[in-house]
């Protein structure tokens, strides 16, 4: 009786509501529901672009992609043989490609328990286990200065009947896997929506790097009412190619792959069209392919003559004059927005601090020191010579001040010691600061020689290590070994082209193997993400994928000049040959401290003295 | 619960269902096809050859059918494909028939031409789609055949009212059913679709930001004369402010 009581009750709730809306005093319109459940299995459709996405898309074909020069000459120098490097092995796919791969997906809702709000919703590719997390809560997008990973940071909506994605934070990927690039500055719009057991995924990609325009993409599956079970997708790199040397990074010089016709030779298209292009996804250019001529498709094998691209990355770097706050892992932090990088680790023996900014916000950085722990600076590292390195030290050495600790059995020889934080780097760093004339009291005291530094210091060992001859002669890598975070310095930045200062003991030889160094240090937790942290002397937090990337380029970049220096090119020749086209829009800079051209001059004044 | 209850409470939920009817049902007549529109549909639309390009933007080479699900017929019809001995016999519009025109490169018209048909004009081929809500528009045994529209919202009959007036989904889709067409291909190089295919759209427009606007337009082609199972493609097109580009143009089998 109980329940017919509460049933007769609910439909008088019902029938007045009802009523109401009839009488036209029309109450509020009911919340629209959400729009469809992606909860289940799903099987991709393969019927589109189904060799492309089941054995792998022809080499050199990028007919429809609406792709800059750039683009495309980062695809044409991709040599397939570079899966073979060891940091390649597992790179896994960006979400946008992970749709269009051959393997299952599964979806999910992930509810509060007690409201039963909708937090997220999951996607799983069976395909490198790429595991999305849509986040539904209204959660911000990260800073600038966060990590990026394979499927990025999504946050959703229901708009109409399809549920709305927009990613930001992807590493560089595919967007094809025949080389063709997509950057870690693409964006990503995403519309799902259900016909019955019929889902349509459509995909919109925003790269100023390598798109010319956004890139669309529609990908069908159909919904399976058993599980597929084959979810994992293992992967752990190996040895694949013994005894290659390190600096080496199977790649084809400008207008020198060996493949590019293939294609066109199979499916009698000209290479000027199946060599993509904004114009090429556009009816018009139906009309046109069959009076492309050779000379149209050689064209696109080579940078146009003309002047450099200038980076068209987000700068990650704050500039609202704040110091801001990244937690990297256990009691290791980030401080952004003094231009270089500074991190911090902290605990009861003291905070040790690596590099300090350029010092314009110095106080606002002891502040933000201080927030995480009252403890004194008893340690101060520094990567490197540079003022947006060292700019700090003067004031941060001071804030290490203990008025406790009144000298020590050492107080002849470390006249500071009790009376600032010990600063701690490669002896060149302090004979290059001294004679700049740089106030003495900021200089590091503790140096060392060779090899490396290192300290054991609230728990967790710490080591330096010294690079030598990377962009200066005094570079080091400081590695929180509990943490496993390596702060890299100016060896590794997100922001520009290597700073190789030859008068000042860089070269390009010692950067490469800067580079490699790192990366012999890192160990990824999945897939080749996550795992060690490795923060950049400029730019957003990352890991052994955008280091493994930054390597390549510069080896690719050193083998293009080399190849020019070795028949006799002059520097003039070698800038007007543009050996950067497709990393200037990510890299590339005409003004400031660092520029493409002085970039492409010390690798060519390098390689130069030692021919 | 007893018997007695049981059917009270029946009563009353088949009650008050029918007390909380949809106010759109009473007095005055439905709103029409065109007034319940769950998007604007019309205007110029582009098509973005991002897909399959090699078999859209070029007549691809004979036999070349991957990705398309063929039986045995479908196979041998394959073979058989000559692009000459259609076009001698004027059949040149093979590849412009309903199931293979939208994924030509070109553009498309869409206007309201009632308040219960839709138009569907392409310039690929100049072909011209008539598509009726509530009843088939169009000809049988042409290119184009004959389709019937309608709003599909995704939503359940039980979620129009009743106790949970609430839980009607948002926007929707421009679901047409396409029959008797004349034979033609689903790709430029002889894949066939017989007269006894059916075939099935959705349409749904998406905005994006920045001001531009997509149409994906996902397609079903059942087909058990030459298909092992349905043929499925999701073709989008780009929003233009107006007919720039517009090119009517002649079928080819070219």
């Amino acid at each position: 009786m109980m329940r017919l009581r509460h049933a007769a009750a609910l439909c008088a709730v019902a029938t007045i509501g009802a009523v109401i809306g009839a009488s036209g005093q029309a109450p509020a319109p009911p919340p629209p529901a959400p729009g469809f459940d992606l909860s289940g299995y799903w099987t991709a459709a393969m019927h589109e672009d189904a060799l492309e996405r089941g054995a792998g898309p022809e080499l050199a074909d990028y007919g429809g992609f609406p792709i800059n020069e750039a683009g495309r000459l980062f695809a044409l120098s991709y040599n397939a043989s570079r899966v073979t490097l060891r940091e390649h092995q597992c790179d896994g796919y960006v979400a946008p490609y992970a749709v269009r791969s051959i393997g299952n997906a599964r979806g999910w809702e992930e509810r509060d328990p007690h409201t039963q709000r909708l937090i997220a919703i999951h996607w799983y590719n069976q395909t490198f286990e790429g595991h999305r997390v849509i986040w539904m809560d209204g959660r911000p997008h990260p800073p600038a200065w966060a990590p990026h990973s394979w499927m990025g940071f999504s946050t959703g909506r229901f708009v109409g009947n399809a549920l709305e994605v927009q990613t930001t934070h992807l590493k560089q990927g595919w967007l094809r896997r025949n080389g063709l690039p997509e950057s870690d500055q693409a964006t990503l719009v995403e519309f799902f929506v259900r016909h019955g057991d019929r889902l349509t995924h459509t995909s919109v990609i925003t790269d100023p790097v390598y798109l010319a325009e956004f890139e669309v993409r529609t990908t069908d599956f159909f919904r399976q009412h058993t599980d597929h079970q084959t979810w994992l997708f293992a992967c752990d790199d190996g040895e694949q190619i013994l005894g290659r040397a390190p600096d080496n990074v199977p790649n084809y010089l400008f207008g020198e792959n060996p493949f590019v016709g293939e294609f066109g030779g199979k499916y009698r298209i000209p290479a000027a069209a199946y060599l993509g292009g904004p114009e090429t996804a556009y009816p018009e250019f139906e009309a046109r392919v069959a009076g492309l001529t050779t000379a149209d498709g050689a064209s696109k094998l080579r940078p146009a003559a003309g002047a450099a691209v200038t980076s068209r990355a987000v700068n990650p770097e704050p500039s609202d004059d704040d110091i801001h706050v990244w937690p990297l892992r256990d009691n290791v932090y980030l401080l952004t927005g003094d231009r270089g990088n500074i991190v911090v680790q902290v605990g009861d023996e003291g905070t040790f601090v690596v590099d300090t900014g350029t010092g314009r916000l110095a106080d606002k950085v002891i502040a933000a020191i201080r927030r995480l722990s009252e403890r004194p600076i008893q340690f101060i590292a520094n990567t490197n010579f540079r003022p947006e390195h060292t700019g700090g030290n003067v004031k941060l050495r001071a804030a290490g001040a203990d008025p406790s600790v009144r000298g020590s059995f050492f107080a002849l020889q470390f006249a500071d010691a009790g009376v600032g934080a010990t600063i701690m780097a490669q002896q060149n760093v302090q004979t290059r600061m001294v004679a700049a004339g740089r106030p003495a009291e900021g200089n590091p005291s503790d140096t060392f020689l060779e090899e490396r530094r290192r300290t054991f210091h609230n728990g967790e060992p710490i080591e330096m290590f010294w690079q030598r001859n990377a962009v200066t002669d005094g570079d080091s890598l400081v590695h929180f070994r509990r943490a496993d975070v390596i702060v890299a310095g100016d060896v590794f930045t997100t922001t520009q082209y290597p700073a190789i200062d030859l008068q000042n003991g860089g070269s390009v030889a010692g950067e490469i193997a800067a580079l490699n160094d790192i990366l012999k240090r890192t160990v990824y937790r999945h897939q080749e993400e996550g795992g060690t942290i490795v923060v950049p002397g400029h730019g957003y937090v990352c890991d052994e994928h955008e280091v493994v990337e930054y390597r390549d380029m510069l080896v690719i970049v050193r083998d293009r000049v080399r190849a020019l220096v070795k028949n006799g090119a002059t520097l003039d020749q070698v800038k007007a040959a543009r050996v950067t086209a497709d990393y200037d829009p990510r890299y590339g800079a005409a003004t400031g401290p660092w520029t493409t051209d002085m970039f492409v001059e010390a690798v060519y004044r390098d390689l130069s003295r030692r021919k | 619960m007893s018997q007695l209850s049981l059917r009270l409470v029946v009563s009353g939920a088949l009650l008050c269902a029918l007390t909380a009817a949809p106010r759109a049902q009473r007095g005055g007549p439905p709103p029409t096809p065109k007034a319940q529109a769950a998007f604007d549909i019309t205007g110029y639309w582009v098509s973005l050859v991002n897909e399959d390009w090699r078999y859209r933007m070029v007549t691809p080479p004979k036999g070349d059918v991957a990705g398309v699900p063929l039986n045995g017929a479908g196979r041998q019809a394959v073979q058989a494909w000559d692009a000459a001995k259609d076009e001698a016999a004027g059949e040149s519009c093979r590849a412009y028939g309903a199931a293979g025109l939208l994924r030509q490169p070109g553009r498309l018209h869409i206007t309201w031409t009632g308040e219960d048909a839709l138009s569907i004009e392409a310039d690929a081929g100049t072909q011209t789609r008539a598509i009726g809500f509530g009843g088939a528009r169009g000809t049988p045994g042409t290119w184009q055949g004959v389709s019937t529209a309608s709003w599909d919202r995704g939503d359940s009959p039980m979620a129009r009212g009743g106790f949970f007036p609430g839980a009607t989904a948002r926007g929707g889709s421009l679901k047409i059913v396409t029959t008797g067409m004349k034979p033609g291909y689903l790709r430029r190089n002889g894949v066939p679709y017989s007269a006894d295919a059916i075939m099935t759209e959705y349409f749904d427009r998406f905005d994006l930001p920045g001001g531009d606007a997509l149409l994906v337009v996902s397609t079903e082609v059942a087909d058990p004369t030459y298909l092992v199972t349905p043929f499925w493609t999701s073709t989008h097109f780009k929003r233009q402010r107006d007919a720039a580009g517009w090119n009517p143009r002649p079928c080819s089998t070219r």
